[in-house]
């Protein structure tokens, strides 16, 4: 049903061939992951159903980056501070920190936020739960959210050119979308602790 | 059972300091994001730990002039002063050369890690953090920090259990 050629996607940690520096890279940014980008022949896609995207650009530097998440729901026992806000909090970190990496200034970051659609009633408003937690951060952190279209009940398409700071979103079948699971991260790897 | 009378730490000093009395203690947690600050003083807090927060290396260079805490937590991607810089700077000074210094992070690479620890950092933690995990780690480094004047001698084993093998 896609338009993309196989061919032309690239993994994100493949560098841009130097033979071929015009042609478009598209990097698919799935669900736990956080990518940032200089590049004017980067295109990031993403599938969203009740995930959430935060695309963040310095208009400035010209960097973009976006990340992709899904909060799980706390376990019923589990306090306020559960870890699945600490997730949602680690990977807006990592894109922040993957781009002032790059040099972009925390301070001069614009956000633009997608997805978090209900789109399965027996899931509830996990969408929404989502879209809360992102306009929450945005909002604590000082970074401008200039654009938002979230929640609703349908799955969205996200390209985002992060040296432009282009955000192209359109509407998609809810069966495009991945399967709204939240990742089950290896709980060893959790905030392992090392004393030197 | 303890077959060896060992000395009373109690009596050896006029404090009441010791580990089984769990003092409460004094962290000082360093992140310019908000967010990870109240998450971090939310864990904290309600472990029982004392908890004040800067927002930037250099924010807490200035506030440890004038303040004491038990153990530092802090980021490594922060403006002004980073937490590399934090920690250098700390343990030249004379008041901070041997407080407790955990890096928690993000990051992931070894060399970032190794930098840390050259720099003197006692510990690396990668966030996302594990609040249980934090709580060990921040009694474990807090508790060799504090207590080694009322720790009796260790008895010193003349065989190690198979147990203990290192790995």
């Amino acid at each position: 049903m896609s338009s993309y050629s196989p061919i032309q996607l690239a993994i994100a940690d493949q560098s841009s061939p130097n033979d071929q520096p015009q042609r478009l890279i598209r990097i698919t940014v799935v669900q736990g992951q956080a990518r940032a980008s200089a590049d004017p022949s980067v295109e990031m896609n993403t599938i969203l159903g009740s995930c959430v995207a935060t695309c963040l650009f310095d208009p400035v530097a010209r960097i973009g980056g976006m990340n992709h998440f899904l909060l799980a729901e706390p376990p019923k026992s589990a306090a306020a501070d559960s870890f699945d806000s600490n997730y949602g909090l680690y990977l807006m970190e990592l894109l922040v920190n993957e781009m002032l990496q790059l040099g972009a200034v925390k301070s001069r970051l614009k956000g633009r936020l997608y997805g978090g659609a209900n789109i399965n009633p027996d899931l509830g408003a996990i969408g929404s739960a989502n879209a809360a937690f992102a306009r929450d951060f945005l909002s604590r952190e000082g970074i401008e959210k200039v654009f938002e279209d979230l929640e609703g009940a349908r799955a969205r398409r996200i390209q985002f050119r992060p040296a432009s700071g282009l955000v192209r979103c359109r509407e998609v079948a809810p069966v495009a979308a991945p399967t709204d699971k939240p990742l089950v991260r290896p709980q060893s790897a959790l905030g392992n602790v090392e004393l030197f | 059972m303890q077959l060896h009378p060992m000395p009373d730490p109690a009596s050896a000093s006029q404090s009441s300091d010791t580990p089984s009395a769990a003092p409460t203690v004094r962290v000082l947690t360093v992140d310019d994001s908000a967010s990870m600050r109240a998450l971090l003083r939310s864990a904290l807090a309600s472990r029982g730990f004392n908890v004040e927060q800067c927002e930037d290396g250099q924010e807490a260079l200035e506030w440890l002039a004038r303040n004491e805490v038990d153990v530092i937590i802090t980021d490594i991607n922060m403006p002004r002063l980073d937490g590399f810089g934090l920690i250098e700077k700390l343990r030249t000074s004379a008041m901070h050369a041997d407080r407790p210094i955990l890096v928690l992070t993000t990051e992931s690479s070894d060399e970032k890690k190794q930098r840390a620890r050259q720099a003197g950092a006692t510990g690396w933690i990668v966030k996302p953090f594990d609040a249980d995990k934090l709580t060990t780690a921040l009694r474990r480094v807090t508790h060799y920090h504090r207590t080694p004047v009322f720790q009796p001698p260790r008895p010193i084993l003349t065989e190690r259990p198979p147990s203990c093998a290192m790995n």
